[in-house]
């Protein structure tokens, strides 16, 4: 059960029974809107950019555990990063998850590091990566995102 | 022990013997129709219905002979008016296209149900966009049961089709169908039953049923995947023009004018899936072995059984609970997402399908975005499903 262990780490469970940053807000300037098509998730992504920096960012939908702590774990880390980053952490974040990749640790992604154990569960990686998908896509000014390449 | 006649149980996963509860998504292979397969590759490899030579006949026999045995299994007056497709998605293509289109003019109706899989919804929705012909529905209840009360008013002058589910794949309800052909025929409106869920677990007698037509996948009936069945009404497939083109479909070509085959070489372009047909044969004659009644009996026991153990997990919530139902039991847990729920059981070796089930309307009608499903088949266990629910109140322990 070590495996499952790797996935479902205290702190996921934890950010997937007391998700921050959830809800729409009020006020946004990008939103974009992930989704899977194979497990019917969906994941609503919010920015708020002024002067370039995400003022703030928050997340809505219904979805898995995997999900749900992996877009708490972003909107926490993405707050106050400027957009240019926001892209780069994006790259960052899809290689962390890329299982053909030797990177299992990105110390520059902090605590979004918990995630990674996905890797090792090639048909959740999608659950972890669409919320990002639909952060990077809503600042590149698009409506959707899919996880298919 | 009937069990002991599937290799395909007979695996570990991650470590763990395989507990095999997704028969709805794909069912499990007797060795009966793995030889099947085997010998034709090995000891008859031919293609059929061409060559004068000896193993081209054996094959064609084989090949014909399942044909025969899937008419014993539905009760079809005859062999010839089943089909040979890749499975009920292409049978329900099948008839939309060829029969159903002609019959369509803008504003013409066909009429589906709320809880069809989307294999019975899409291509009926392909068709309306091509013929202004408008797609309505008949509504269910809280049980996930037709509300067969709004048939009279739903069926209109207008309708040319009827296409419903003989028992749903996410809510495991079987659907009085005979009750709604007869109240279908009774305006002239001809039915397409689609029964990919039906083989595995009920006896079909597609004369009693009176139906027009009749759609069968092999996977799901013990079968190799790959292959299905078409049954349709002589007068309709004669009728019919044909779907696609190619060698078998023809009597005679020439660049003026090409001459069709009868049913249902009609139907039957290119060379089929050879060893599929063989092997879905061998499943034929397997479940007629075994007995349906058999079967049937073991379902029901499974079923309750399943329910019982289930309904004890706190947070637990049925989806579908028809009076009349085949041993699938569609679930949500306060706290748990499916897919969560899907891999934590996984890695304790069980196999369960999680999502919408490709039943995206139905899910939304009980306001879910999906369910996890466990489904049975005969060679299940009372220790299996014991098993199952074990691991269920541990995931739920881990994440709430």
């Amino acid at each position: 059960m070590s495996q499952l262990g790797d996935l479902y780490k205290q702190v996921v469970l934890e950010h997937n029974r007391h998700p921050r940053h959830y809800g729409a807000p009020a006020h946004y300037t990008h939103k974009a809107e992930g989704l899977n098509a194979i497990c019917g998730d969906q994941v609503l992504v919010f920015l708020n950019v002024v002067d370039d920096t995400i003022a703030s960012i928050h997340f809505d939908g219904e979805s898995c555990a995997i999900s749900t702590a992996s877009a708490s774990l972003m909107c926490e880390f993405l707050t106050g990063k400027s957009v240019s980053e926001a892209h780069r952490h994006f790259q960052q974040f899809c290689r962390l998850m890329d299982k053909n990749t030797p990177v299992e640790h990105v110390p520059e992604l902090g605590q979004v590091n918990a995630i990674a154990g996905v890797r090792k569960f090639p048909t959740r990686i999608k659950s972890a990566t669409l919320c990002w998908h639909a952060m990077n896509a809503a600042l590149d000014g698009k409506e959707f995102a899919t996880t298919e390449k | 022990m009937l069990r002991d006649q599937f290799p395909g149980l007979n695996v570990t996963v991650h470590g763990k013997p395989l507990v095999y509860l997704d028969n709805a998504a794909t069912a499990c292979r007797p060795q009966r129709v793995l030889d099947a397969v085997q010998e034709y590759y090995t000891r008859f490899n031919a293609n059929i219905h061409r060559g004068v030579h000896t193993l081209s006949e054996i094959a064609t026999e084989r090949f014909e002979g399942a044909r025969e045995s899937m008419a014993r299994l539905i009760n079809a007056p005859s062999a010839r008016q089943l089909v040979f497709t890749r499975g009920s998605t292409e049978s329900i293509n099948l008839v939309a296209n060829t029969f159903a289109r002609e019959r369509l003019s803008a504003g013409d109706e066909i009429l589906i149900s709320y809880m069809e899989h989307h294999s019975n919804i899409v291509p009926w929705q392909l068709l309306c966009q091509q013929t202004g012909a408008v797609l309505k529905v008949i509504p269910m209840n809280e049980r996930g049961e037709l509300r067969l009360e709004t048939l009279d008013e739903l069926i209109t002058e207008r309708t040319k089709m009827l296409a419903v589910v003989h028992v749903s794949n996410s809510l495991g309800t079987i659907n009085p169908v005979k009750e709604i052909i007869a109240k279908a025929h009774a305006r002239e409106v001809p039915v397409l039953v689609d029964g990919a869920q039906a083989l595995p677990h009920m006896a079909v007698d597609v004369q009693d049923l009176d139906c027009d037509f009749y759609t069968i996948s092999g996977h799901k009936m013990y079968g190799p995947t790959g292959i299905g069945i078409l049954y349709g009404k002589m007068e309709h497939l004669e009728a019919m023009p044909p779907w696609q083109g190619g060698g078998e479909m023809i009597a005679k070509v020439t660049f003026e004018r090409t001459v069709f085959n009868h049913v249902p070489a009609k139907f039957e372009a290119g060379t089929p899936n050879i060893a599929g047909g063989i092997g879905l044969g061998a499943a034929a004659e397997f479940i007629m072995d075994v007995g349906m009644d058999k079967i049937q009996a073991r379902d029901a026991e499974l079923l309750a059984y399943a329910t019982e153990k289930m309904q004890a997990i706190d947070g637990l919530r049925l989806i579908g609970t028809a009076a009349c139902k085949t041993a699938v039991n569609s679930f949500v847990i306060d706290g748990v997402h499916p897919h969560d729920l899907g891999t934590v059981l996984d890695h304790y070796g069980i196999a369960i399908r999680t999502g919408h089930h490709c039943t995206m309307p139905a899910l939304q009608f009980f306001k879910v975005p999906g369910t996890a499903r466990a489904s049975f088949a005969f060679y299940n266990t009372h220790e299996e499903i014991d098993y199952f629910v074990d691991c269920v109140q541990k995931a739920r322990e881990m994440f709430t």
